[in-house]
């Protein structure tokens, strides 16, 4: 069964109106009768002392000259007063003096109460009231007053209220049609509207508004709140679509990586920002022979050479740190068990804030190459040592030469003619040249050499030995060396020397008419320190700044400047042994400067390093 | 030859149970006599009846020699009642006025007398009437007395008291009788 919560609202509206307007109706109706009743009573009680007071007055004589009959004749004109049942006139001894009686009252006179009382009793309102004649009571006079009258007034208003309530009802009934149309209409629309929206999901419904009270108000939110959601659920689709299509477009990115890297002869993968490998291409497992699965993760230590994986995980731990380029030489290990060298770069990419997104890498088989270089190496190392080893072994000889063509030119050149003291001219010349010759061949030997256990030297300390070396020539040149502040750097002490010494007495060398002013300075450029030595001499021309650093390569062919050509050789050669480079900017007679550079750091000297 | 019964005046027992007996039913002698162990007589009633007369009349001021003059009743001729109307107004005050009963043989001077009762002859009392001048109530018994100028006469009708007006003698006097008195008259001229 329906309770009242749960019938529609319709009917609802139906069953209050209704129940306020019974309520109303019955409550002023028992309102009305109520207050009518006691207003009624109060003004009958008036009204019949009234009465009383008129006929006692009348009652007087009577009984002062003992008249029942005129008493009786003056009572029996109450008659009009339909509702009176009995008057009655008693003597002052109780007895009765004269009496009216309704004709159809069945009781006598009601008895006397006390003076001037009304009550009302079951028979109805009785009245008695002291007949009063020259202040003295002379008898009593008591009317009794049947209610039918009041219940009569409460029939005829029981009726009354009864036939409002109908009326009212059949009022209330075509009200809550009308108010049906109001109210539940509205409602019914939108219930409507709510039902067909989660039905069929179209949130383009929208409600109907009929009024602009609460209801109203209602509509218009539902409205708002259907296109918010509509608008979201367009926005949902849309990402949804465009989530969709990103995710396309990254298969398909990757697809064609994929194939990219399928397609090259290099070895690829790919790892995290974290460094784990998560993708090896083909060539990859082709060449080692392992899985994907073998390979994935730490796997690299399972193909790399186990001399290598130490190195090989410190710089790519510091790649991974730093995000710089990860570069290095590696032997990996092919499936039939032979290492081959391998030239290993790796670079971050980055998304759009910059945050590195993943590591891609490939391995280049430099094995062929690496093992030239290494022939080249070790022919390199044996012409150099048996460029040393002759040069040293010359050295004897050559200065035999030297020494006794300059004993024989002191001591038997009066024994010779001309001629003869010319070739021996020539001959101590040529010794002596061969001498320095074959010292400097044996200086630039020893520049291909790294110094191991190597630390840091101050190199104005080295620079003041260079130019204590220097001594003799600064004072005959007349030359002033100036420096500035010099730094420390990882380099062999004898090396650094060796560049210095060679710069300066160059600058001494190649010098103009004015008195040699030269300058050494450092500053520091980017990871290494850059030395500068500038001088006031005859300059270089632009046209050959590169050549002067071949071995022998010597502009200069006249006597005026001597030497073997292979100085500026020599300091090419220890400045690259550091990973350093040299350089020279200049023009004709506006003096030169020379630059070169070393690494800040030590180098890393190690087997895979290049 | 005036003399006034004081009020209050007891003689003995038997007469007080009398005047109890009267006390109750003033106006009511009939009953009183009915319910009473002595019949009340007839002149017991008529003394009732000519006290009560002066309930219902309306006298001028003239009519009295001071303002706090009592109503004097006074009896011409013989008396007929005795001691009974002594004892009927002993004690009574009537609009603000004592009672008081007085016997003469000859016509009374003006202001001394508000009720007259002739008694018998009445022949020689209606040759009196004249003489009385205004504010004179006069009371008399048998039809003829109303006839020969008086205003109120008492009758006998199937042995029971009643009374005749002659309401214009009254007016003439200029005494203003109540319509209340004249209700229960047997007859009024």
């Amino acid at each position: 069964m329906l309770t009242f919560r749960d019938i529609p609202i319709k009917q609802k509206l139906m069953v209050i109106i209704m129940a306020t307007t019974t309520v109303a109706l019955v409550l002023a109706g028992v309102g009305i009768v109520a207050a009518d009743s006691l207003l009624f009573r109060s003004y009958l009680k008036r009204d019949l002392s009234a009465l009383a007071r008129i006929a006692a007055d009348n009652s007087t004589a009577p009984l002062q000259f003992n008249d029942p009959r005129v008493a009786a004749d003056n009572l029996a004109a109450l008659r009009v007063r339909t509702h009176l049942v009995a008057a009655c006139i008693y003597r002052p001894d109780g007895t009765v003096f004269a009496r009216y009686l309704r004709p159809d009252s069945n009781s006598g006179c009601p008895s006397a109460g006390g003076p001037d009382e009304q009550r009302f009793s079951r028979e109805g309102l009785i009245v008695s009231r002291a007949i009063i004649l020259n202040g003295q009571r002379v008898g009593t006079l008591v009317l009794l007053y049947d209610l039918d009258e009041i219940a009569e007034r409460m029939k005829l208003y029981g009726i009354t209220v009864l036939g409002v309530l109908l009326v009212s009802t059949l009022i209330a009934l075509l009200l809550s049609t009308k108010l049906r149309a109001v109210i539940a209409t509205p409602i019914s629309h939108l219930v409507g509207a709510t039902t067909s929206v989660s039905e069929t999901g179209d949130y383009s419904v929208r409600a109907q508004r009929f009024s602009r009270d609460e209801l109203g108000v209602l509509v218009d939110r539902f409205n708002e709140m259907l296109a918010g959601i509509q608008s979201r659920d367009h926005n949902l689709r849309t990402a949804l679509h465009d989530r969709e299509e990103a995710l396309r477009d990254a298969e398909k990115a990757r697809e064609r990586f994929r194939f990219l890297a399928e397609s090259m002869p290099q070895k690829i993968f790919t790892a995290t920002p974290g460094g784990v490998v998560d993708y090896y291409n083909r060539q990859w497992t082709e060449y080692t022979g392992l899985t994907f699965a073998q390979m994935e993760g730490d796997g690299w230590k399972e193909y790399l050479h186990p001399e290598d994986v130490e190195p090989v995980f410190e710089v790519w731990t510091r790649s991974l740190a730093t995000g710089e380029p990860f570069h290095a030489q590696q032997r990996v290990r092919r499936a039939d068990g032979a290492y081959r060298w391998h030239l290993s770069r790796a670079l971050a990419m980055r998304d759009p804030q910059g945050r590195i997104s993943m590591w891609i890498g490939s391995n280049t088989d430099i094995h062929e190459q690496k093992e030239k270089e290494d022939e080249l190496r070790r022919a390199n190392e044996d012409l150099q040592q048996f460029a040393y080893s002759a040069s040293h072994d010359l050295q004897e000889p050559i200065r035999n030469v030297a020494v006794y063509s300059e004993i024989l030119a002191k001591r038997y050149s009066n024994l010779l003619d001309a001629d003869g003291r010319q070739f021996l001219g020539f001959l101590t010349e040529g010794g002596r040249r061969l001498a320095t010759l074959i010292d400097d061949l044996l200086a630039y030997t020893r520049a291909g050499v790294v110094e191991s256990n190597m630390t840091a030297v101050d190199s104005s300390a080295v620079l003041g030995h260079a130019i204590s070396s220097l001594a003799e020539a600064i004072r005959e040149n007349e030359a002033v060396v100036t420096c500035d502040a010099l730094p420390r750097v990882h380099m062999g002490e004898s090396h650094l020397q060796q560049v210095f010494q060679n710069l300066i007495g160059n600058a001494l060398k190649y010098r103009k008419e004015d008195p040699p002013r030269i300058h050494i300075s450092a500053d520091h450029q980017g990871a290494a320190w850059r030395f500068s030595v500038r001088d006031n001499g005859i300059g270089i021309d632009p046209h050959y700044k590169e050549k002067i650093f071949g071995v022998f390569k010597r502009l200069h062919r006249d006597q005026k400047y001597s030497g073997t050509g292979i100085g500026l050789a020599i300091c090419q050669r220890v400045v690259e042994r550091y990973g350093g480079r040299i350089w020279v900017e200049s023009s004709p007679g506006q003096g030169a400067t020379f630059f070169f550079t070393i690494p800040e750091h030590a180098p890393r000297v190690h087997s895979a390093a290049v | 030859m005036e003399q006034v019964t004081p009020s209050g005046f007891r003689r003995s027992k038997q007469r007080a149970a009398r005047l109890l007996c009267l006390a109750m039913g003033i106006g009511l002698g009939m009953l009183c006599a009915a319910g009473g162990a002595e019949e009340a007589s007839e002149y017991q009633v008529k003394a009732a009846f000519l006290f009560n007369f002066t309930k219902f009349v309306e006298w001028q001021a003239a009519a009295f020699a001071a303002p706090d003059s009592p109503i004097v009743i006074c009896i011409l001729g013989d008396d007929p009642f005795g001691t009974v109307l002594e004892q009927t107004v002993a004690g009574e005050v009537v609009n603000g006025r004592k009672v008081a009963v007085r016997r003469m043989k000859q016509a009374p001077p003006p202001k001394s007398c508000q009720v007259v009762f002739a008694g018998r002859p009445g022949k020689e009392v209606l040759k009196l009437l004249p003489g009385l001048g205004p504010g004179v109530l006069t009371v008399g018994e048998g039809e003829n007395f109303v006839r020969g100028g008086g205003m109120i006469a008492f009758v006998l009708e199937n042995r029971r008291v009643r009374f005749d007006i002659n309401q214009a003698a009254a007016e003439n006097a200029g005494i203003k009788l109540s319509s209340r008195l004249l209700s229960v008259a047997k007859s009024v001229e």
